[in-house]
């Protein structure tokens, strides 16, 4: 399993790289410090909604509610803020909000036998309303400045939501090749059945796989709203297909039982790249639009060449 | 409107003596969103001022009026690209504060049109007097209620489109203020679309079949005036009245069917052509007025075929005259 791994994380790097070279020549400002700071605030909130996804993926589910649940937190978070409760805490409770609604989709997933599709098309509508009723329709600014000012701050030259979005790398990383619940995610996802008989906890690994998935999106929400400053209802939009699409390009299958975290990163970074180069070569930005889809469909065109060859199919 | 105007042609006119030192300038335009004729018209007038003075235009957007952040995104790499300056309709004026800010320290000048930023380090500010125009139209709506039922009198809805968005907040304000002026018109909801027309036009049927007394309705821009007027032609309604903000195609189409009344038309070819100009002259060390107004008016089809309305409604043909003032 870890050599098909290898293969997708092959293919996703190699066009990273090839496409910054080519970028550096034809838009030199692609490789300034500045841009490169740019870049890394671009990919960030987006990283962490597409590690979050990956983990029902690996179960062979999905998360459509990731968008919403980000709206959602960032309406809550900037409404405990501007009613006097500490950033800390605010933060907190609305991350543990993420992770409990994460934990109910598993439990309707798992327990009810809703597929996962419709579960989660629910939670896309439901928590948009939610964000729309508790904001009443409208923006929520006065957030305090010191939680405004996470997003703008850097350390060590490398902004601060890059740092979230890389030690989050370094977590999700740990946890699905060093431990034992992390390999149980692969298992879960190639065959539940054989798992299940193997003594895996399927239901919690379940419950464990959404609920990550919709604390990482709560947490991409509240650095959104750190971003822009605001709290508003229309953020995060569209943000759960991004996510897929940066989960898939790294490597996952939607069928389960294969991808990593490490991909989806690359993922979520080629596609910040395309948007970057866009920008800075002054290209009407619908052809980012259309580059990124064949992205997608060139990327796991690819990989399936490299595994039917690897399993000896013809 | 005729200040810029005054100034813009005779800085035109030394710039293009000076003709070789714009010849490399680049002025990076950012609009709130490609998809909508309003900035279509604001692009044109920046690329006939490109044009009039000899430089480099780039127009930059995101895909919808929603998306902050993707227009954060844009304004940041549009800063590394390090322009003569940048012109910008920012999508809300909380979260942009910040990168317009970093454009200033960058040392790019910045011109801000149509709605606000939430900061002062910016060249200069052109845009409609938005309190104004939102007045204007209250008064617009009230002539046509009376002219369809002989009184004033009746309930009155607003149909918005994006919440926290400076120029809407402000309409909705004029709006407010110019319709208790008539007492007999109550304003029973104001709702918000989202910039979306599928949204406004389910809305505006949902006002229609709760409010029995509905006479009138205020569309506060283009998408939701083209929506509104959709549903109303859809059932064939013309008993209520309806004010519009812009002069989109459709919009313009209805207005002729009778199914919008009056249009309340900004100057978006001006806000794109003297922000142009204004960003220039910035980049050369010209001091710059804090606002502009660049003026609004209210067409009906009354006056709509009058060389002043044509220009405004068809920027591809408008013709830019010198301007001879009064200055205001």
């Amino acid at each position: 399993m870890t050599v098909f791994q290898k293969s997708p994380l092959v293919t996703v790097s190699a066009l990273t790289l090839i496409l910054s070279l080519a970028l550096a020549v034809v838009a030199p400002p692609f490789i300034t410090l500045d841009n490169l700071q740019n870049l890394m605030l671009q990919v960030s909130i987006g990283a962490l909604f597409a590690f979050g996804v990956l983990f029902p993926i690996l179960l062979g589910g999905i998360d459509l509610a990731v968008g919403s649940v980000g709206a959602l937190a960032g309406v809550s978070v900037a409404l405990l803020m501007t009613n006097g409760v500490p950033i800390g805490i605010s933060v907190l409770l609305v991350l543990a909000l993420g992770a409990f609604l994460g934990a109910v989709h598993g439990w309707a997933t798992f327990r009810l036998g809703i597929p996962p599709f419709v579960v989660t098309l629910a939670g896309l509508q439901i928590y948009r309303g939610a964000a729309l009723l508790l904001s009443g329709g409208t923006t929520i600014a006065g957030l305090p400045e010191a939680f405004n000012r996470f997003a703008v701050a850097s350390f060590l030259g490398i902004p601060s939501l890059f740092w979230v979005t890389l030690l989050s790398l370094g977590a999700c990383g740990f946890l699905l090749s060093k431990t034992r619940t992390g390999r149980y995610f692969y298992a879960v996802g190639s065959n539940p059945e054989a798992a299940r008989r193997a003594g895996v906890d399927v239901a919690r690994i379940t419950y464990l796989a959404y609920a990550l998935s919709a604390f990482f999106a709560s947490l991409g929400g509240v650095l959104l709203a750190s971003r822009l400053a605001i709290g508003t209802p229309t953020a995060a939009m569209g943000y759960e297909l991004s996510a897929i699409a940066a989960a898939v390009v790294g490597g996952a299958s939607l069928f389960g039982g294969r991808g990593s975290v490490l991909g989806t990163f690359f993922g979520a970074l080629l596609f910040a790249i395309i948007r970057n180069g866009t920008n800075l070569m002054g290209i009407d930005p619908f052809w980012s639009m259309v580059a990124e889809g064949f992205l997608i469909a060139l990327v796991v065109y690819a990989d399936s060449l490299g595994r039917r060859r690897y399993a000896g199919l013809r | 409107m005729k200040r810029i105007l005054a100034f813009v042609l005779g800085f035109g006119l030394a710039a293009n003596a000076l003709g070789q030192g714009l010849r490399n300038m680049e002025v990076v335009v950012i609009v709130k969103a490609t998809n909508s004729q309003f900035w279509q018209y604001v692009l044109e007038g920046a690329k006939r001022a490109g044009e009039s003075l000899g430089i480099r235009v780039t127009p930059q957007g995101a895909a919808e009026e929603a998306d902050i952040a993707g227009q954060i995104a844009i304004l940041e790499n549009a800063i590394t690209r390090r322009p003569a300056a940048i012109v910008i309709a920012p999508t809300a004026s909380k979260p942009l504060a910040a990168p317009i800010e970093k454009a200033t320290k960058a040392g790019i000048p910045v011109v801000i049109i149509d709605s606000a930023g939430e900061t002062n380090l910016y060249a200069s500010f052109l845009a409609t007097d938005n309190v104004a125009a939102g007045r204007l139209a209250a008064d617009m709506l009230a002539e046509a209620i009376r002219k369809k039922t002989g009184k004033v009198e009746g309930e009155v809805a607003i149909l918005s489109s994006v919440p926290g968005v400076s120029s809407v907040e402000l309409r909705n304000k004029g709006f407010l203020e110019g319709i208790k002026k008539y007492p007999g018109l109550k304003v029973v909801e104001n709702r918000f679309a989202n910039n979306d027309p599928a949204r406004a036009l389910s809305i505006t049927l949902d006002y229609l079949s709760r409010y029995r007394n509905l006479v009138g309705i205020f569309a506060n821009n283009n998408v939701m005036g083209s929506s509104a007027g959709r549903a109303l032609e859809q059932r064939n309604i013309k008993k209520v009245a309806l004010v519009a903000f812009d002069s989109d195609d459709q919009e313009v189409e209805l207005l002729r069917k009778g199914f919008i009344d009056a249009l309340i038309v900004q100057d978006p070819f001006m806000m794109g052509y003297a922000g142009v100009f204004y960003a220039v002259a910035a980049r050369m060390g010209v001091r710059l007025p804090p606002y502009v107004d660049t003026g609004s008016l209210a067409v009906t089809a009354d006056n709509y075929n009058s060389e002043e309305i044509q220009g405004l409604l068809n920027p591809s043909k408008r013709v830019v005259k010198p301007f001879l003032g009064p200055a205001r």
